[in-house]
């Protein structure tokens, strides 16, 4: 907020500064976007546009296998871990002990990925050998590699590191949310699913949908972890990553990039220009129905 | 709707812990069909916890509720013929009117056409018609609680719970909607069972009154009982502007009593008492009962009166009040209707004598 008095040069300054920080982050990617766009490349002297790097990129089995197991991936992610992390949201309200509870529902976060993913990798090497074990003394094959690494073990690390985003997420959304109105909906007649969803959810899909893009895109930028409990370098990301590694930056790398930036600049600016749009929306609605004030 | 002779709500040893917390002790009372009932007392004395019990938000650890004779302990709200009204922020932001009014009616699959005409209808009852595509946030406060109000009558529901509906509306408005409240209750003939912490409120649309504190019922009865008859101390000193004074029963002659405050003796009327010599008592007086002259002045027969120092006068616009204290150092206070207070002007601190027409002290054992 600005006074009526501040130096109208301060306001310009500090939207300058905050666009220069807007700039400096989001031109590294912008370029990349822009030279997967180049039939020649990096540091050409020429520009060619075309979609080239892209048709290779899709008509590459390798990168199309992990680009499809990586959606798969994070479509599970988003389906399991935000109704989980909404579940949480929501014991949180009534939770007594708040600050231990929020304590616990962030302690992922506070260990770092290599370490997550390796304490996991033992964990589940250990479980896959008991649970061996059980099927031996019990003389069946029911456990036959329930953990083994594979997927299961790759979403099993990605729900744990994605919970605690999809929480505070939605905990900020419905935070705003008054627990009054699911009971006045109880009153109405609502069981408390109709509760949740005609009248609590509408409240907090913002959040609800803002958690479902933000796990999405985790699920693309997690590499060490994945990689550690899938048991393969296969996924998007550390086959990207492998290949600037190997062969450098080629053409194919920046559309692997250009695409991957691509889907989580739209992802995370249809959720802003949405809300902008619809807040917009809802004050010149209620600015029309205003009754107007009229000189006596 | 049921037989007005009916009874809406019945409630039997009642209580509610949170925990180690005793929030609601053993309370028993009925409501009659069609009564507007008042729970009145100070914040935190139980008494929305009570009206949730009834409600179903929450479930009691004794006692039962039941409703039109039925044990309905165990449903939830969804199952109770109730309807409720809450303090505020309770409309459905994302709805418009409209939509906040039919959604009970849309939940039972009401037609559209018969929703539409329902919704109007109620619409038309609390002085909203027209309002049907605002948004709450362009409602005022008053216009929010009154759209909670016909979103619960449309449902029909045969007890109506209202949890301080006026508590967030200012002074004028709240008087406005007391009497709306009362208007509209006498028009549906239902149950109104409402909470609220302002005794003034109570007075002015409740049937009977029912004072909670600590988790206990104090007592109930009329708003006239209520006011004029106080039969505990608390209840005096919550409702009305009384004084209290205590003292030691100093002897009782078939139904009066003899009270000694240490610094006088007066007699009290309590017909039926229990008191006996030697019992700890407490006395009430109605501030605009009170009555002060110059120490001279010997009151008759027909008046009590105690020695008095005056302190001072306060001006509250209808009424002006006039504080004296008493020789054990508690103060009462004397109230008179401003433009007939004629009692003449005292100096701080001058020695007067106040006095009450006997007969109209209430004896308070408990």
């Amino acid at each position: 907020m600005y006074d009526d008095f501040a130096n109208p040069w301060t306001i310009r300054l500090k939207w300058s500064y905050l666009l220069l920080v807007v700039v400096a982050l989001l031109s590294p990617v912008f370029y990349i976007v822009y030279i997967s766009f180049n039939e020649h490349g990096f540091s050409a002297r020429i520009y060619e546009f075309t979609f080239d790097w892209y048709r290779v990129v899709l008509s590459d089995t390798i990168l199309v296998s992990s680009l499809s197991w990586t959606v798969y991936l994070a479509v599970t992610a988003v389906a399991v871990t935000i109704p989980m992390a909404l579940l949480s949201a929501k014991f949180y309200k009534r939770s007594r002990r708040k600050v231990a509870f929020v304590a616990l529902m962030l302690s992922p976060l506070f260990v770092p990925a290599d370490i997550m993913g390796s304490s996991l990798l033992v964990f589940f090497k250990n479980l896959s050998g008991a649970f061996s074990w059980l099927d031996s003394v019990l003389g069946v094959n029911w456990f036959d590699g329930w953990f083994d690494l594979g997927f299961l073990t790759a979403l099993i690390g990605q729900i744990i590191y994605t919970h605690p985003y999809a929480f505070i997420v939605i905990l900020i959304t419905m935070s705003r949310y008054r627990n009054q109105q699911t009971e006045a909906a109880r009153a109405c007649g609502a069981t408390a699913w109709q509760a949740f969803w005609q009248v609590e959810f509408p409240q907090i899909r913002v959040g609800v949908f803002s958690s479902c893009a933000f796990v999405t895109i985790l699920s693309f930028n997690e590499a060490v972890r994945t990689a550690l409990l899938k048991g393969g370098f296969d996924t998007f990301s550390n086959v990207l990553v492998a290949q600037m590694l190997n062969i450098g930056m080629s053409g194919e790398s920046y559309a692997m990039a250009g695409i991957m930036s691509i889907v989580s600049i739209t992802v995370i600016g249809s959720i802003i220009v949405y809300t902008l749009v619809r807040a917009e929306r809802l004050e010149r609605k209620a600015r029309a129905m205003a009754e107007p004030v009229m000189s006596i | 709707m049921r037989n007005s002779s009916d009874t809406a709500v019945e409630v039997v040893d009642l209580g509610k812990n949170y925990g180690t917390v005793k929030a609601l002790n053993a309370v028993s009372f009925t409501i009659d069909s069609g009564q507007y009932y008042a729970l009145l007392g100070p914040s935190g004395g139980g008494k929305t916890t009570l009206l949730r019990l009834i409600g179903g938000f929450i479930q009691p650890t004794a006692g039962q509720v039941l409703l039109h004779g039925e044990d309905v302990s165990h449903l939830p709200p969804n199952k109770r013929p109730t309807s409720m009204v809450f303090q505020s922020y309770a409309l459905f932001p994302h709805m418009n009117v409209e939509r906040n009014v039919a959604y009970g009616l849309k939940l039972r699959k009401v037609p559209a056409n018969e929703m539409r005409d329902k919704v109007d209808w109620m619409l038309s009852m609390v002085g909203l018609d027209g309002y049907n595509e605002r948004m709450p946030h362009e409602l005022s406060g008053g216009q929010q609680q009154r759209v909670q109000l016909a979103r619960s009558l449309v449902l029909d529901a045969d007890i109506l719970l209202l949890d301080e509906p006026l508590a967030a509306l200012d002074a004028k408005l709240r008087k406005d909607m007391c009497l709306e409240l009362k208007r509209i209750q006498e028009k549906v003939g239902i149950t109104f069972i409402h909470v609220t912490h302002n005794q003034e409120e109570a007075l002015t649309v409740a049937d009977r009154i029912a004072i909670i504190a600590d988790g206990d019922l104090i007592e109930q009865g009329t708003a006239r009982d209520i006011y004029e008859t106080p039969r505990k101390r608390f209840t005096a000193g919550f409702i009305g502007d009384n004084n209290v004074l205590g003292g030691i029963v100093a002897g009782v002659s078939g139904e009066r009593v003899t009270v000694d405050l240490d610094f006088a003796k007066v007699d009290i009327a309590a017909p039926g008492t229990t008191a006996a010599a030697g019992d700890q008592v407490s006395f009430s007086v109605r501030s605009e009962l009170l009555r002060m002259v110059d120490p001279g002045q010997t009151a008759d027969g027909a008046w009590q009166s105690v020695p008095a120092t005056y302190l001072e006068t306060i001006y509250l616009g209808l009424t002006t009040s006039h504080l004296v204290r008493l020789p054990d150092g508690s103060e009462v206070a004397a109230r008179f209707v401003s433009s007939e207070d004629d009692i003449g002007s005292f100096e701080t601190g001058q020695a007067v004598t106040i006095g009450w027409p006997s007969g109209r002290a209430r004896l308070h054992v408990s």
